[in-house]
């Protein structure tokens, strides 16, 4: 068989080759309206466990109490679900860590591998899908609900090595997909081709120029190939002209350092522009699904932006009387919820492109965790904290389960999105159904 | 232009024919017709046109050709006028043959009529993608990383583990937690190893050093890509593992196998684009945990090749710096002069340089800190991303920049970008685009400088930009005497940009492209499938190879050889038992094989699915070893098997298909070269039989200096050829077009006799004749200070 260049492909559908870096997928960044509710979900992720007494309210209901942890939430109180008592039953291979991050999304057993972690049997990548690229998959299914990208992974400060404590988003079993950390790559990967036409539209004209100069000097028979040279320029610079026409975006692009460097001391910076370039993909409508990876599972931070030196995963293991750990890690999990804030006060901040409201009142914000509790590796309690009318889940409360499975916590999302799961992953814990969110 | 006005070459040839002209002065035979014009007049003119241009409806064609004029006399005595055969013979066709050749039809009277010039051409496809990675790499690659010394050696292997106890040490549990940093030392083990395929099992790779229970390898080096193309590497292993494939950063695995998903071994491939003639670094890591065993292989299949353990002979332990590699699909360049060349632009075209330019100014923005030395930021960083885009601009024009250039190129794109990083990428895709650098030999000065000389040998013999030994000597005017032309032409011989034009000039000339679409029916030939057909142009290839790049590099060896490289599979297929992978020379019966043209793998593609072709053979001998012009069909007959009698031998049913007077014309020379090889079956195996008759390959054949040659097999043609000028002149004509993407008339009246004349007497040495092309071409319309001495 022969192989066919993605290029010679679109070309024998007919696609012009010039169309297709410029013009692929702008129809759906021109925020045309849709006819129905833009519904979208977006998963944040930070790791190590949490401290479960300055995280959980202690009332049930909707009158209830923040503890500290979920202080920088105050604001959208009445728009938040906190979801105590959901655990990961998943067994298996893999240590808890393994477990807790490759099967946080995706809810099934790994897959027999080489990984060893610390305790359980070697295992490999996750066996199923993940509830964001399952949503994803479903919506772009639709036209009605299909945009560019279907979902986008954004990620902060996550190492560069691919293994289950670095990957919660799978595009199936055995299929990691990776979360971009870079704001650079992410503008190129969402916005790149427009900066390259406008790159490209600069100089088209010195290239003209140049070709007239040039051929001026040339014989006759030489300058006509120039000349048509010169024609073919002019007809880029027109096609081009009349792109841009059709790609107005609905959000413009946002500016971001160009000299921001990917080291630790800068995460603050760097998780305040992927949150901005979130913010606007989704206003765009590239994407109904997003992700939002902080660190990976066992990350190492040293958040030395709050006056902490030693690795986030090192203090997570120190016991709860050591106090001075307990105050750093509340102040870790304090500022990841400060970011979480951030992303539900942007999303409150921008109008529904396409309908009434703001985009948080469209979008279902999901916090979680790989661990409910660092120092006991527990898969219990793991923290969940949804904001925003995304879901249409009956907001401003705090509940409590009894171990309920997480495969039926993600069923819930995945219906209140029109996606009617009878189970997802592992079937056996998905017994008693979706929880009753509404 | 040296060519005498017509009447007085008239004149000359007059001389010849008959005495009385010798009485009237060049005034009179300015005036005086020529005996031959008037039966031109009276017979041909109705079909042919005043001037042999061809008249619509009746015959179409212009009347020029390869035909000596004895040749052409002969002709027009046997088959013209058409229907009136046997009206123009004797000294009326001598007459007429004598205007007709001289007016028109030899080529000396079209170059006269038809004054060749260069046409403005510019980078054809594997022009542009050969210059972009050498202008990024003049700034990754530095002096001494551009040549691999130890090509063939295997890949640089390192085994890690955990050191077994020595002999009377107590045995230590070396199960913890921290995986690979056992409680015993760890020991690494440096080899060379030819290939990458080891089935360890339950042991280490070195099981009485190491530990079985975990260890890392790394194999490490460079792979030779031989041909453009698709590769497809795959790795197989149950353990983990990582490929990079023209990575130095590590960071973009092509293949990422590091997390296992059990017990089986699984295969995992991905395909990347590669450039021809170039290597790439390649690095393999393989790791056990615990795993009950522990194996991995490393296999590619190349473009047009069988998938195969990647070789020895294509590794090395050099590491080489990652290559920028344009895999944007360029429409095909026009071929319609018989050889690709940059003569046309097409939307598509322009397309696709802005795609590939677009894509490099991205790749260069990704490394401009690498290439510039600077960080963002810094004080210098505009100074140095300036001076960086200056020597850009300076690489990709092959000349130093002048005011006007450096001012629209650089100063001017500073000025107007945002930031300086933003200038680089402007700087890059307006130089891209430029008609400097997609013209290599536009000539906007008045005559050719020492820059052009250097850039036109760069682009005769490795399609790419000139390097920096060429810059050097042209900035110091050392390209001045064509002995120091010469000097550098052979200097660049050794390159392997070079041995990969060179070997598509041998795909081209061989008409590989038709080769490589070959399929035979299945029930009859259920042997000759696609790997077969994959060792057979490898076979081929190898031994063209190894007789161009030998000391003699004797064109006639490619011709006359009577041996062939087989392998195993070969070998049995072709009746010569062979042992092993590795192909071997095997000798045959001198009748029965006789070079490049009884090659299975040209016999094979020239011949249908069932049956030999004697037409296709003859046709390919005809035009590209004999080196005569064919013109198209009259009209188009289709060989229909069922339409003969079945009892009839392949020559037979040709003999008969063609046996018509205008079929002939061509025929006549294409059939008994067609019929010489019809000792070999559709697969070109050797027979005696054909249809259950004994195989006739005796014919004779009308040369077209006027001679009868009688062949009675491929070796007689081969003999023939090998010592026959007209065969040089086609073979210097291919090869110097493939070089140069121009026509050699256009390099003087006088250009192919030197060439020919110096081959010949060079025992005809293709590596001499490759250099002396691209010195021809580099030294076009230059005036030396000194006088240009011959080689």
């Amino acid at each position: 068989m022969k192989h066919l260049h993605r290029r010679q492909f679109l070309r024998d559908l007919g696609i012009s080759a010039a169309a297709f870096p410029f013009l692929s997928g702008l129809s759906s960044i021109t925020g045309a309206p849709a006819p129905q509710r833009r519904q979208r979900l977006t998963i944040m992720f930070s790791p190590n466990g949490t401290i479960p007494n300055e995280f959980w309210s202690d009332q049930e209901g909707d009158q209830f109490e923040f503890k500290s942890i979920l202080k920088p939430l105050e604001a959208f109180k009445k728009q938040t679900l906190l979801l105590h008592g959901v655990a990961n039953k998943v067994k298996g291979d893999g240590d808890q860590h393994m477990r807790g991050m490759s099967c946080l999304l995706t809810c099934d057993e790994l897959l027999k591998g080489n990984i060893m972690g610390g305790g359980g049997n070697p295992a490999g990548w996750a066996g199923n899908i993940s509830i964001d690229q399952e949503l994803k998959n479903f919506l772009q299914s639709k036209t009605s609900t299909r945009t560019r990208f279907g979902s986008l992974e954004f990620g902060v400060a996550v190492p560069d090595r691919a293994d289950p404590w670095t990957r919660m988003s799978y595009a199936g079993g055995n299929q990691p997909i990776a979360p971009i950390d870079d704001p650079h790559q992410v503008l190129k990967k969402i916005y790149g081709q427009m900066k390259d036409k406008e790159s490209l539209v600069s100089i088209l004209d010195d290239v003209r120029e140049d070709l007239k100069r040039v051929s001026s000097k040339l014989s006759a028979r030489d300058k006509a190939l120039l000349d048509q040279h010169m024609t073919l320029v002019r007809g880029l610079e027109q096609d081009l002209k009349d792109a841009d026409k059709q790609g107005k975006l609905a959000h413009p692009v946002p500016k971001i350092d160009p000299s921001i460097e990917l080291v630790n001391d800068n995460t603050p910076q760097i998780s305040r522009i992927q949150i901005d370039l979130l913010v606007n993909a989704l206003s765009n409508d590239m994407a109904r699904v997003a992700t939002l990876q902080y660190m990976r599972s066992v990350g190492m931070a040293q958040m030395r932006w709050l006056g902490i030196d030693e690795g986030h995963h090192s203090l997570s293991h120190d016991p709860d009387d050591k106090k001075e750990s307990y105050e750093k890690l509340m102040k870790i999990n304090t500022w990841f919820a400060g970011e979480f804030a951030y992303l539900a006060k942007r999303l409150s901040e921008t109008p529904e492109p396409a309908g009434e409201g703001s985009m948080l009142d469209n979008t279902l914000l999901v916090w979680t965790n790989e661990l409910g509790k660092g120092n006991t590796h527990s898969l219990d309690n793991i923290p969940y904290v949804m904001v925003g009318g995304g879901a249409g889940f009956k907001m401003g409360r705090s509940l409590k389960f009894d171990k309920a499975a997480h495969n039926r916590m993600w069923m819930s999302v995945a219906h209140s999105m029109g996606h009617d799961l009878k189970t997802f992953g592992k079937a056996e814990l998905c017994e008693g159904g979706a929880l009753e969110l509404s | 232009m040296l060519s005498f006005p017509l009447p007085l070459r008239f004149l000359r040839l007059s001389l010849l024919t008959s005495g009385t002209f010798l009485f009237f002065t060049a005034t009179y035979a300015a005036e005086a017709e020529h005996p031959g014009a008037a039966i031109y007049r009276n017979m041909c003119v109705e079909c042919h046109g005043g001037n042999g241009q061809g008249v619509d409806g009746k015959y179409d064609d212009a009347l020029s050709g390869e035909r000596s004029l004895a040749s052409l006399t002969r002709y027009i005595e046997k088959s013209m006028p058409e229907d009136k055969e046997g009206t123009c013979v004797g000294d009326d066709a001598k007459n007429v043959a004598a205007y007709i050749y001289d007016a028109f039809y030899s080529p000396e009277a079209q170059n006269r009529l038809h004054p060749p010039a260069k046409d403005l051409s510019r980078l054809t496809s594997p022009q542009f993608r050969a210059s972009v990675m050498d202008l990024v790499g003049h700034f990754s690659v530095r002096a001494g990383q551009e040549r691999i010394l130890n090509m063939g050696v295997g890949l640089k292997a390192t085994y890690r583990g955990v050191e077994l106890p020595k002999p009377g040490e107590p045995v230590v549990d070396t199960t913890a937690k921290k995986g690979i940093k056992a409680k015993r030392p760890n020991k690494t083990i440096d080899k060379v190893e030819p290939a990458v395929f080891f089935h360890f099992g339950a042991d280490s790779p070195e099981k009485e050093v190491l530990e079985a229970e975990q260890f890392q390898n790394r194999w490490d080096g460079s792979v030779f890509a031989e041909e453009t193309g698709l590769y497809e590497f795959s790795i197989k292993t149950e353990n983990g593992a990582r490929l990079w494939v023209n990575d130095d950063s590590d960071k973009r695995p092509l293949i990422d196998a590091w997390v296992s998903a059990g017990p089986e071994v699984r295969e995992e491939k991905k395909t990347i684009f590669l450039i021809g003639g170039r290597t790439y670094r390649l690095m393999l890591d393989h790791f056990k945990f615990k795993e009950k065993s522990a194996s991995i292989e490393l296999w590619w299949k190349p473009p047009h090749g069988v998938k195969e353990v990647i070789p020895k002979r294509v590794l090395s332990t050099e590491r080489v710096p990652e290559r920028m590699i344009i895999s944007t699909n360029f429409p095909a360049d026009d071929r319609s002069a018989g050889y690709e060349r940059g003569t046309t632009i097409s939307k598509a075209w322009d397309q696709a340089v802005t795609e590939a330019a677009v894509t490099t100014a991205e790749y260069v923005t990704e490394r401009l800190d690498r290439f510039t030395g600077s960080k963002p930021g810094a004080a210098d960083r505009a100074d140095k991303l300036k001076a960086f885009a200056s020597e850009f601009v300076k690489t990709a024009f092959r000349r130093p920049l002048n005011d006007e250039q450096k001012k629209l190129y650089v100063e001017a794109q500073f000025q107007k970008a945002k930031t300086p990083e933003q200038a680089v990428k402007r700087v890059i895709l307006f130089t891209l685009e430029s008609p400097q650098f997609l013209y290599p030999d536009l000539m906007d000065r008045d005559k050719p400088d020492d820059y052009d000389e250097a850039s036109r040998l760069a682009l005769a013999l490795w399609d790419s930009l000139p390097d920096k030994e060429l810059l050097d000597a042209a900035a110091a005017a050392k390209l001045n005497t064509r002995d120091q032309v010469s000097a550098h032409a052979r200097r660049m011989i050794a390159d392997s940009r070079l041995k990969m034009k060179t070997n598509g000039f041998f795909h081209h000339w061989l008409d590989f492209e038709r080769a490589e679409a070959t399929s035979k029916d299945a029930k009859m030939f259920p042997d000759f499938n696609e790997e077969m057909l994959a060792d057979l142009r490898e076979s081929l290839m190898e031994f063209i190879n190894q007789v161009v790049w030998s000391e003699k590099s004797d064109y006639r060896e490619l011709l006359q050889a009577d041996y062939l490289l087989l392998n195993e599979r070969l070998g049995k297929f072709y009746g010569k038992p062979v042992s092993g992978d590795e192909f071997q020379r095997v000798s045959f019966d001198p009748k029965q094989r006789a070079g490049v043209v009884t090659h299975p793998y040209l016999l094979a593609s020239l011949a249908y699915s069932k049956q030999s072709s004697p037409i296709q053979r003859g046709v390919f001998l005809t035009r590209n070893i004999v080196g005569m012009s064919l013109k198209p069909p009259v009209k188009a007959v289709v060989f229909e098997d069922s339409h003969f009698n079945p009892k009839l031998t392949m020559r037979e049913k040709i003999t008969e298909l063609t046996s018509n007077d205008s079929c002939m014309s061509c025929h006549r020379l294409i059939n008994p070269l067609g019929f010489s090889l019809e000792n070999f079956d559709a697969v070109g195996r050797w027979r005696t039989k054909d249809n259950n008759k004994p195989v006739n390959a005796v014919s004779d054949f009308a040369s077209n200096d006027g001679k009868t040659v009688h062949f009675t097999g491929p070796r007689d043609v081969v003999n023939y050829v090998a010592d026959n000028p007209s065969g040089h002149r086609s073979f210097i004509r291919h090869l110097f077009n493939h070089l140069v993407k121009q026509q050699i008339p256009a390099y003087g009246p006088k250009a192919l006799e030197d060439l020919q004349k110096n081959f010949t007497a060079s025992g005809c040495n293709i590596q001499k004749l490759i250099a002396e092309i691209a010195v021809v071409a580099a030294s076009d319309g230059v005036t030396a200070n000194t006088p240009i001495a011959k080689p």
